[in-house]
C-alpha cells in the first residue's frame, strides 16, 4: 500500500510541477516508473503461452521492444490523470507475494474511476505488475492482443507493430 | 386503409402484430438452436490452458496471479473480425461524422439531458433482470428512479440519484443468464450493436422484446411497420447522442491497442465477467 501510496504521490506531484520544464518532468517520472513497475515480470506475462515458444534471444529482444512500448504507455496514461484527485481504498495481500491495492480516481468531468495495482513482491521490494482500470486488467488485455498477433500473423509482426504502435505514441507525446 | 369495416382492421392489425411476433420468436429460435451448437463447443474465455511460465530470474514466481484471463478461443473469428472492420467503417464514415455535427448544434448539458432520458427509458430491463436475479432492493430501486425522475427530473435529470442517492443498477438479460450459469457462449461481434457474446445477443434480444415500444403497433393505428420505425429511430438517437458525448473513444483506445479487435474483444469479455462477478456477490 506504501509503495503505491508514495508512487502515486511523487508521480502526480512531479506532473503538476508546471515549474520543471516538460523533458524534466518526462524523465523523472520515467525513474519513478522504472522504480516501480516491474516491467521483466510484465512481459513474461503479456507473452503468456508463447513465451516459452520463442527463442531466448528473441525474448530479449521482445522484452526491450515491449519495455519501450508500455513505459510510454504508461506515462502517456498517467498525464491523462494529472487533474483527479486519488482515494486510497484498500490493499488485499495475497499470500506473502502477491497484494492488489486499491484506488479510486476523482476526475472533474466524469464519475469516479477505479484505479487497482496488483503488486509482487521480489526480495522484500514490492513492485507494481497490473494495473486495472474499472476492473479491466491492462496486462490481460494485451495479453490477448498479443496472442492473437502470435498466433495468426507471428512473431516477427508483433515486434514491428510494437514498434510503431511505440513511435506513433512517442510522436503523439512530442517526446 | 381498408373499407371492410373496423373489425377487419382490427383483425389485420392484430394478425400483423402476431406475425411480427411469430418472426421474432422464430428468429430468436433460430439463434437459439445455432446457439445450442456452438454453445456446446469451447466456452470464450479458456482457463487453464497457458502452461506455466518458467521464469530466467530464480526468485521470480512462477505464476502470476490472473495470468489465465485474456486468451479467448474466438471460433467465429472470420464473421467477427469482418463485422468488426464493418462497424468501425460505418462509424467513421456515418455515426462519427454525424455525431460530430450534432455535438456542434446540441450543446453538452443538453446532450447529457438527453442521455439520462434515454436512460430513464430503459428501465424496464433493468428492473426485470435485477428481479430475475433476486436482487429486490434493486428492482426496487429502479421503480423508485423511474419514478422520481420522471415526475422530479422530468425525465431529463436524475434527482433520484443527485438528492436521493439512489444509484442506477445495471442489467441485462445477457447477465441474468450468465448469472444462472449459462455459459457465455463465443464471442460474437454483431452489425452495429458491437461486441457481444451468443449468450449476450440473445439477451439483447429478450431485453428489446421486454420494450413495450416493440408493440405499439398493436394497440394504435400505425402501419405494420410503424412501432419498428419508431424505435429504430429512438435507437438510432440514442446512438448519435451517446456517441457525440464519447466523440474521441475509438481515438484512444487506437493509441494504445497493438491490435484494436483483440483489445476491444478483451475489454468487453472482461467488463462483462467482472460484471457477474459482481452481482454473484450483491
Amino acid at each position: 500500500m506504501t509503495v503505491v501510496k508514495t508512487t502515486v504521490d511523487q508521480a502526480l506531484t512531479v506532473l503538476r510541477d508546471k515549474q520543471t520544464p516538460i523533458a524534466q518532468r518526462q524523465q523523472k517520472l520515467r525513474d519513478i516508473v522504472s522504480a516501480t513497475f516491474d516491467f521483466q515480470a510484465m512481459s513474461r506475462s503479456a507473452m503468456g503461452y508463447y513465451w516459452k515458444q520463442i527463442t531466448p534471444d528473441q525474448q530479449q529482444e521482445f522484452q526491450k521492444v515491449f519495455i519501450t512500448f508500455i513505459e510510454n504507455s504508461y506515462l502517456a496514461k498517467i498525464n491523462e490523470f494529472v487533474s483527479g484527485e486519488v482515494k486510497y481504498l484498500n490493499a488485499q495481500p495475497n499470500g506473502n507475494q502477491f497484494s492488489m491495492v486499491k484506488t479510486s480516481v476523482v476526475m472533474p468531468n466524469t464519475g469516479p474511476i477505479a484505479l487497482d495495482f496488483r503488486l509482487l513482491n521480489l526480495n522484500g521490494q514490492w513492485q507494481i505488475y497490473d494495473v486495472l482500470v474499472d476492473g479491466i486488467s491492462i496486462l490481460a488485455n494485451y495479453r490477448n492482443q498479443f496472442n492473437r498477433i502470435m498466433s495468426s500473423k507471428g512473431y516477427d509482426t508483433l515486434i514491428r507493430d510494437l514498434k510503431s504502435k511505440e513511435a506513433s505514441l512517442a510522436a503523439s507525446m512530442g517526446t | 386503409m381498408s373499407t371492410q369495416g373496423p373489425m377487419k382492421e382490427q383483425n389485420e392489425r392484430t394478425a400483423s402484430g402476431f406475425v411480427r411476433c411469430a418472426i421474432a420468436a422464430a428468429s430468436l429460435l433460430a439463434v437459439v438452436s445455432f446457439a445450442g451448437t456452438v454453445l456446446a463447443q469451447q466456452p470464450a474465455t479458456s482457463a487453464g490452458s497457458n502452461p506455466p511460465a518458467s521464469a530466467p530470474g530464480a526468485a521470480a514466481p512462477e505464476n502470476l496471479p490472473g495470468e489465465n484471463q485474456g486468451v479467448y478461443s474466438d471460433p467465429l473469428a472470420p464473421f467477427n473480425e469482418s463485422m468488426f472492420t464493418f462497424n468501425l467503417k460505418l462509424d467513421d464514415w456515418v455515426l462519427r461524422p454525424v455525431a460530430t455535427g450534432y455535438s456542434y448544434i446540441a450543446p453538452q448539458p443538453v446532450r447529457e439531458s438527453v442521455n439520462r432520458f434515454f436512460d430513464n427509458y430503459r428501465v424496464i430491463p433493468r428492473f426485470t433482470n435485477n428481479l430475475f436475479q433476486g436482487h429486490l432492493p434493486e428492482a426496487g430501486g429502479e421503480v423508485a428512479r423511474f419514478g422520481i425522475n420522471t415526475v422530479l427530473g422530468l425525465g431529463f435529470f436524475d434527482p433520484a440519484d443527485t438528492w436521493f442517492g439512489l444509484k442506477e443498477h445495471p442489467n441485462d438479460f445477457g447477465l441474468t443468464l450468465r448469472y444462472y450459469g449459462v455459459a457465455p457462449g463465443p464471442y460474437l461481434m454483431l452489425p452495429i450493436l458491437g461486441p457481444s457474446t451468443v449468450t449476450d445477443a440473445i439477451g439483447t434480444a429478450v431485453d428489446i422484446g421486454m420494450n413495450p415500444l416493440t408493440y405499439i403497433t398493436l394497440y394504435t393505428d400505425m402501419p405494420w411497420w410503424g412501432s419498428t420505425a419508431l424505435s429504430g429511430g429512438i435507437r438510432i438517437i440514442d446512438a448519435v447522442n451517446y456517441r457525440s458525448l464519447h466523440i474521441d473513444q475509438f481515438e484512444e483506445a487506437d493509441r494504445y491497442a497493438v491490435d484494436l479487435y483483440g483489445a476491444v474483444q478483451d475489454f468487453y469479455l472482461q467488463s462483462r465477467e467482472n460484471r457477474v462477478k459482481e452481482l454473484k456477490q450483491e
